[in-house]
């Protein structure tokens, strides 16, 4: 394989985690529920995927112990935001900690232990001929299962929000609940349903990391993915497709910065600046520095996205972050 | 009979909820944790008793809870004036760590009596903490970019130039370890007289003074409030919101720097790699702890100093893991976002007797 084939196929095994992270947190904010407890969620999921895994020898049950564990702490979340109206960014954030706070403590146990994850493979029927696509074959059709999910995610999610009933009905409650509850619909139901899948989600995030992508269970594996994956959504300007294309373009920049730790650059003594350029070039490939740019980026596509629309053409869901409730107060 | 559970909203916050929400949440989260404790076989009255008379009634045990308090209170009010204008600073972390690099850097570079090094130290790290809350300060100000994720970003980024550093151009020269040489004399904060305990704790009270005064008594605190309670009125009122959100994000910044040079000059001694020491995330929680004022945030941030030292005390003596520190911490964190709901609404409980039978027993008719 090319070097470029081997990025591309590395740049979509990095780039599941966001997909399955942000696609979550895009349902959710769709129905107004923002969910900045993502990361925590991705941390339990990671945990409980991995020790199921260990425990039973199977990562499907892993997988699927991985998103009910993202369900389950959504829950919480869920009864705050939308029953008890809490105020959304200071539960998310307490999710977070009280995420990273329960896996550090039960985590340390299944530090050193190891599994059989997800195997790569062909993807079945039509794959063995769409591997030989040049470029892109090997990325798109040979990788894990969950890789695949991932990849189907994106367009179901698409189709669920925008061409179901119930899809349409979650989005509505986000723009605008009163109206949604005086056309009929059930504005909590809708929200804890938005809120339990973003959570399912999260969780499904989390097991891949740990029973795919890592196949190893460390404290805060995650490292700040969910926190990514958040920002990924207002750059994806809440739009499923765009979320699968932003986050692979994220998984592009995680793996760069894996595949290059033992690159070097440096110009030839004798050129022009070389003696200025040089040490700034090693700077810059110091693994430790490229480290940073995964949240240096994010930072930045997230400013570019939002002061470019300034002007009110950022497409977020008009009642994010409104609770509701039915009397007037 | 029928009960009725009615669920109003609040229009103020009656002053005892504000003490009572703190103090009840400690209480349910340290009862549901003696479940562990019990299921461990452990007596919870002597554990607790090991781990909060033990430690307030010992010297040393004094000394270790003011000398972790010192950057939890700092880093507490680095969460707690942000708060105040409506801000979620929850990156103090990288704005600890940040300003911790730079202020050691001075201490290790500038050739300056104690007298002098040391207070220049502080000065660095608080401008260093500062400029890493700046960048998010202005994204929020000026195009409301959500500081949440923003500084926890700059945690991440911090937590990696730190590696950088310490394993290049900060590495002390004798050691194959990912850290710096030993401070100086000169570069450690002196102890107040002869209580073992290092100055640093003065500069948190002197803080949590300022902060108090700042909040409550002057024009600056005046808008803070004003913004976070309501940043439309406070716009219309001529407030200029922008100001106030960068201002209170590097105030926060460098109180954070402030915790960290302090924590390392005055009880590590080097910065090493392996320092993370989350007293940035701890923080979150002592300011929704003691939201209410300054003083709440010292009082909350002794209490997890007390938390940690009695922590490990207990699994010395008791072999309890120490991790259930960070047990009874989530238990915190999941009683005060309940007792969120209770700030803001009434829940009244009725117990409603029939009717026509209530008035009979009234007196009958005609009231």
């Amino acid at each position: 394989m090319s070097f470029l084939s081997t990025l591309l196929d590395a740049a979509i095994q990095a780039g599941t985690v966001f997909v399955f992270a942000a696609l979550g947190e895009t349902i959710s904010e769709r129905a107004g529920v923002l969910n900045l407890g993502v990361e925590g969620m991705m941390l339990v999921g990671a945990l409980s995927g991995f020790a199921t895994t260990v425990v039973t020898g199977s990562y499907w049950l892993g997988f699927g112990a991985g998103i009910l564990a993202g369900v389950l702490l959504s829950f919480v979340h869920a009864v705050l935001c939308i029953t008890l109206k809490s105020n959304q960014e200071i539960s998310g954030v307490m999710i977070t900690l009280l995420g990273t706070g329960l896996t550090t403590f039960f985590g340390q146990a299944w530090v050193s232990s190891s599994i059989n994850g997800f195997p790569e493979m062909t993807l079945p029927f039509v794959g063995q001929s769409l591997v030989r696509i040049p470029l892109v074959g090997e990325a798109l059709f040979h990788s894990t299962a969950t890789d695949f999910l991932a990849m189907l995610l994106a367009p179901v999610c698409w189709y669920f929000l925008f061409r179901t009933n119930i899809g349409l009905e979650l989005t509505a409650v986000g723009e605008d609940p009163e109206t949604a509850d005086t056309m009929g619909v059930d504005v909590f139901r809708m929200r804890y349903l938005a809120v339990l899948i973003g959570g399912g989600f999260a969780g499904a995030a989390g097991a891949h990391l740990s029973l795919a992508y890592a196949q190893l269970w460390t404290t805060s594996i995650t490292a700040g993915r969910g926190w990514i994956a958040v920002a990924l959504v207002i750059f994806a300007q809440w739009r499923p497709i765009r979320v699968l294309l932003g986050a692979y373009l994220f998984g592009l920049l995680d793996a760069l910065q894996l595949r290059s730790q033992a690159l070097t650059l440096t110009l030839d003594p004798s050129a022009p600046l070389a003696g200025v350029l040089n040490p700034v070039l090693s700077f810059l490939l110091d693994p430790t520095i490229m480290a940073t740019y995964p949240y240096i980026v994010t930072i930045a596509v997230l400013a570019f996205t939002v002061i470019r629309s300034d002007d009110g053409t950022l497409a977020v869901p008009s009642a994010l972050q409104q609770s509701y409730s039915r009397e007037m107060d | 009979m029928d009960v009725e559970i009615d669920v109003t909203a609040r229009e103020h916050v009656p002053r005892w909820l504000a003490y009572a929400i703190p103090v009840t949440t400690i209480v349910a989260a340290l009862t549901v944790s003696s479940l562990a404790l019990v299921a461990l076989g452990v007596d919870p009255l002597a554990a607790y008793s090991t781990m909060f008379v033990d430690t307030l009634t010992s010297e040393f045990g004094v000394v270790q809870v003011l000398e972790k308090a010192t950057p939890l209170i700092l880093t507490g009010l680095a969460v707690y004036i942000p708060l105040q204008a409506g801000l979620g600073n929850i990156g103090a972390e990288g704005q600890l760590l940040f300003g911790a690099l730079a202020g050691t850097w001075v201490g290790l570079n500038v050739a300056l009596p104690g007298a002098l090094l040391v207070p220049l130290m502080f000065v660095v790290a608080a401008a260093a903490g500062a400029l890493w809350a700046f960048v998010p300060a202005i994204l929020r100000a000026h195009w409301n970019i959500n500081e949440i994720i923003t500084t926890l970003l700059f945690t991440f980024i911090a937590q990696n130039v730190r590696n950088y550093l310490l394993s290049g151009p900060m590495q002390g020269e004798t050691a194959n370890f990912p850290q710096t040489a030993l401070l100086s004399a000169a570069a450690t904060v002196p102890n107040i007289s002869d209580t073992g305990i290092h100055a640093g704790i003065l500069v948190a009270v002197a803080a949590v003074v300022l902060a108090y005064v700042a909040l409550s008594r002057s024009r600056f605190g005046f808008e803070v409030t004003f913004v976070g309670s309501n940043p439309d009125a406070a716009t219309y009122a001529g407030i200029d919101k922008r100001h106030v959100y960068v201002l209170v994000l590097i105030v926060g910044g460098a109180l954070a720097g402030l915790a960290g040079i302090s924590d390392i000059s005055g009880v590590q001694g080097r910065f090493q790699n392996s320092y993370s020491p989350g007293y940035g995330f701890t923080a979150i929680v002592i300011a929704l702890l003691g939201r209410n004022s300054a003083l709440q945030v010292f009082v909350a941030a002794l209490f997890f100093g007390v938390l940690f030292v009695g922590g490990t005390s207990m699994e010395v003596l008791m072999g309890v893991p120490a991790a259930l520190v960070d047990v009874i911490q989530a238990l915190v964190i999941l009683f005060l976002i309940t007792a969120e709901f209770f700030k803001r609404y009434r829940v009244g409980v009725r117990l409603e007797r029939d009717p026509i039978r209530a008035t009979v027993e009234n007196g009958g008719v005609g009231e």
